[in-house]
Parts: C-alpha cells; sequence; structure tokens
C-alpha cells in the first residue's frame, strides 16, 4: 500500500505563497487534481517528488522521508512534468534506453511501452523532432516505463487529441494496482473523472475539496 | 516487474556516455573550445619568437624571464579559458526539455550525477589539449625529451582537480541567468592554486630541470593533494549545488 502523507506543507516563492500548510493523506489508487491556474497543482506534483524542498512540514511517501543515500525511494517514483525531461539530441528509443539502465529495468519493456502509448513508430527519430503532443506521451512513458509504485503526471493531456489521450488513459489505468498510487493534475477534468478512484481540488495553495468517486463522487 | 540492479558505475558511466553522444550529435561544446584554443595558439605564435632553447631569456616590461616560463603560462591558460567554456554549457543539455528534473529522479546517488559529468568533461579538456600540446611544441620548437610523460602526468592531475571544481562550479552557475559570466567568476579563484602548480610544474619540465629536482620542489604534492581535496569536496558539495 503505497501512501502519500503531506503535514503541514508549506512552499513560498519569494513572496508567493504556492501551497499553504497542506494536510493531506493520499491513499492508493488514481487520484486527479484539479484547481485553476496557479492554484498549486504543479508545485504540489514537484513538493511530492522531492524537487522542490517545502519551507515547512514534510512529505512521507509509503511511510518513509527523502533521505541523501537512499535512493531507492526515487526509483518507485514515476514524474512527468510539464516537459518531457527527454533529451532532443537522442532518439526516444535512445532516451528510454538510457532510463531502463538507470531504474534497471530490461530494455525489453521499452517496446510494450511504446507499443501502448502509440509511439512504436516514432522510437528512432529524435524527441527534438516530435510534436508536442507526441512528446507528451513520450513522457509519460518515460514515467511509466519502470513501472513504479507512485506516478505523478502534470499535464499528461496537454496538446494530445482524442485517440492518444484514450491510449494515454488507457495506460494509465492497465499499469494501475490496488497497491500502487497516481495523481494525476490536469485541466481536462472529464478525461481523469472517467478512471479516476478520488479527486482534489487546489485554490490558492490549499485543499478546498477531495473525495472518493466511488460508487459516486463523494466530498 | 522484476528490475536489474545496476552498480553504481554502470549507471554513472551510462550517463557519462549520454553526454558524449549528446555531444556528438549537437556539436555545441566541444567546438567552440577548441576554436578558442586555436586562436590563442595562432595569436601567441605570432607574438612570442620560437627560442632557440627555451632557458633563453624574454624581455618583458617587468624584466626578462625564460621562454619556458612564459610559454608554460600561455599553455595553461589557453587550457583553463577553453576549459571554462566548455563548463558553461555543462548542464545545458540537461536544462533543455526539463531532463534534469528527470535526472534528479533516478535511484543515483548525486556524486553519480556528478562523476559522470565529470568524466565527460575531463574528456572535452582532453581533447583540446590533445591540440594544444602538440601545437605549443611544434610552433614554438620545444623538444621536452625524457620530461614528456612527467608532463603527462601533470596534465593529467591537473585535469582531475579542473573538471572538478568546474563541474560544481557550472553546476552553481546553472542556476542562475548569467551563467557564461558567474561561472568564471566563482571558479577561477578556487582554480588558482593548481593552475600555479601545473604552470610551475611545466615550465621546469620544459626548461630540462632533472626530474628528481621536479619532484623535489613539491609541487606534485600539491596537485594531488588538490585533487584529492576538491575532488571530494565537490563531489559531496555537488547536491547542495544543484538544489
Amino acid at each position: 500500500m503505497t501512501s502519500i502523507e503531506l503535514k503541514q506543507v508549506t512552499v513560498v516563492f519569494g513572496r508567493t505563497l504556492a501551497l499553504d500548510a497542506i494536510d493531506l493523506t493520499i491513499q492508493p489508487g488514481i487520484i486527479g487534481l484539479f484547481g485553476q491556474n496557479g492554484s498549486g497543482k504543479s508545485t504540489l506534483l514537484r513538493t511530492i517528488a522531492g524537487l522542490i524542498k517545502p519551507a515547512t512540514g514534510r512529505v512521507m511517501v509509503d511511510g518513509r522521508a527523502y533521505a541523501r543515500g537512499d535512493e531507492s525511494l526515487r526509483g518507485e517514483l514515476g514524474f512527468a512534468g510539464h516537459e518531457s525531461g527527454l533529451y532532443p539530441r537522442l532518439t526516444l528509443q535512445e532516451n528510454l534506453e538510457l532510463f531502463a539502465r538507470l531504474y534497471g529495468t530490461p530494455v525489453e519493456r521499452i517496446d510494450a511501452t511504446l507499443e501502448e502509448l502509440g509511439l512504436s513508430a516514432e522510437g528512432a527519430r529524435q524527441v527534438g523532432s516530435l510534436s508536442a503532443g507526441t512528446k507528451r506521451r513520450a513522457a509519460v512513458a518515460r514515467a511509466l516505463l519502470h513501472d513504479p509504485t507512485v506516478l505523478l503526471l502534470d499535464e499528461p493531456y496537454a496538446n494530445l487529441d482524442d485517440e492518444a489521450s484514450e491510449k494515454v488513459s488507457a495506460s494509465i489505468q492497465r499499469w494501475s494496482r490496488p497497491h500502487k498510487t497516481a495523481l494525476i493534475a490536469t485541466h481536462g477534468a472529464k478525461k481523469v473523472k472517467a478512471y479516476a478512484t478520488a479527486g482534489i481540488i487546489l485554490q490558492r495553495g490549499r485543499v478546498v475539496t477531495r473525495g472518493n468517486y466511488e460508487p459516486r463522487f463523494t466530498p | 516487474m522484476s528490475q536489474i540492479r545496476q552498480s553504481f558505475l554502470t549507471k554513472t558511466f551510462a550517463l557519462a556516455a549520454k553526454d558524449l553522444r549528446v555531444e556528438m550529435r549537437g556539436r555545441e561544446t566541444l567546438p567552440p573550445m577548441v576554436a578558442f584554443a586555436i586562436a590563442v595558439t595562432l595569436l601567441l605564435a605570432f607574438t612570442i619568437p620560437a627560442s632557440p632553447t627555451l632557458r633563453t631569456p624574454l624581455t618583458l616590461p617587468t624584466g626578462a624571464v625564460e621562454a619556458a616560463d612564459v610559454l608554460a603560462g600561455f599553455m595553461w591558460v589557453t587550457i583553463l579559458f577553453a576549459g571554462l567554456i566548455g563548463f558553461a554549457r555543462t548542464f545545458e543539455v540537461e536544462r533543455q526539455d526539463g531532463a534534469l528534473d528527470a535526472m534528479l529522479l533516478v535511484p543515483l546517488d548525486r556524486s553519480g550525477l556528478f562523476l559522470a559529468k565529470a568524466i565527460a568533461n575531463f574528456l572535452f579538456v582532453g581533447a583540446v589539449e590533445l591540440f594544444v600540446l602538440p601545437a605549443f611544441v611544434i610552433l614554438f620548437s620545444i623538444d621536452i625529451g625524457p620530461g614528456l610523460l612527467t608532463l603527462l602526468l601533470v596534465v593529467i592531475l591537473t585535469n582531475i582537480g579542473f573538471v572538478s571544481v568546474g563541474t560544481l562550479f557550472a553546476a552553481l552557475a546553472a542556476q542562475t541567468r548569467s551563467r557564461e559570466l558567474v561561472l568564471p567568476i566563482l571558479a577561477l579563484p578556487a582554480l588558482l592554486p593548481i593552475f600555479i602548480a601545473s604552470v610551475t610544474l611545466t615550465s621546469d619540465l620544459l626548461s630540462g630541470i632533472p626530474l628528481n629536482e621536479v619532484a623535489a620542489r613539491g609541487w606534485f604534492v600539491i596537485l594531488i593533494a588538490y585533487d584529492v581535496i576538491f575532488g571530494t569536496i565537490a563531489a559531496l558539495a555537488f547536491e547542495a549545488a544543484l538544489d
């Protein structure tokens, strides 16, 4: 059971309060993260990923905090931010081979991941030459490649047409297991609500609503 | 899904290989380094006369100095600034398309990221030296003779400290907008000791001073101590620099 726990997490950028003393426990499942621009969705994901250190409070993933020398926790995370996180000069295949080696993932899994996301034909192309929508799917492929137990996706449907969006949704659902946790930040609430188990709404750095979708959304 | 246990070094070398592959495709780091080294070396060839012997005094406004001292100084200054040009680009490849975030999340200690970057920088600086050293030998009629292997040792020891400090400060400078300006300001004071040692050793070797005398002067100890101390500090401080 991979839960995520935030205790009094505050993140400040200069004079801007990005996250305001957030207390949140996220149980396994697929959780949609909603809110207007600037509500703190991306900051929350980056803080959970350990890319941002909170000014106060702490983040625990699976009961553990990030610690120097303990790399195992990072290995359990799959993260795709606004950018692809891939090297434009390398082909998509080379990028995924690199990340497979870094995560200790069998390279045979690359073909399956590309296939799932409809990227098989793009493997030999340099990432810099891919369209914005293809890069988005490539970023999701990178995040899913090592079969993480915690998946953090920031706007995975940006620049995607309906067919590509369905492939992303199907990949996330195929990845999902009862012990895994996914947090998906998006403006396209409909796409995520179709398969999410719970939702969280952020406003100005605070959690204003949260609840389960099963059997129906109950704030 | 079964995971394959990869060692620290396997991951580190995979990252260093990635940097080399990206450079082979993009050619964004090495060409400006080499172009700078070529320009400076050629300019020097027109201003400093080739001496019949490297102990020939050259008359400068401040007095007479041996040609060996001047050439050693210029050679290392050329390598120093060519290196800084390359170091400033160390993290450019990671900044494009947010690759640094993805890299910070891989299950590898930050010292592995540091070592990978340092290996790539070591090879870039080495590639520049492959041009600079023969060019100085040919253009200034340098006959180093039996000191050649010792000079190569000086070059390798200098490079270790140089790329360690350069890579660390490149990580710090990468967080700023004016990284090309910030890097020399941060790195040059820290690099002075190792370049003083390498210039002095190179000058001694070019002058034909016997190797046992060169070794007895203690500059090798300074080079090695610098590599160990600053290499360790740089590897440990790298995580803080990235934050």
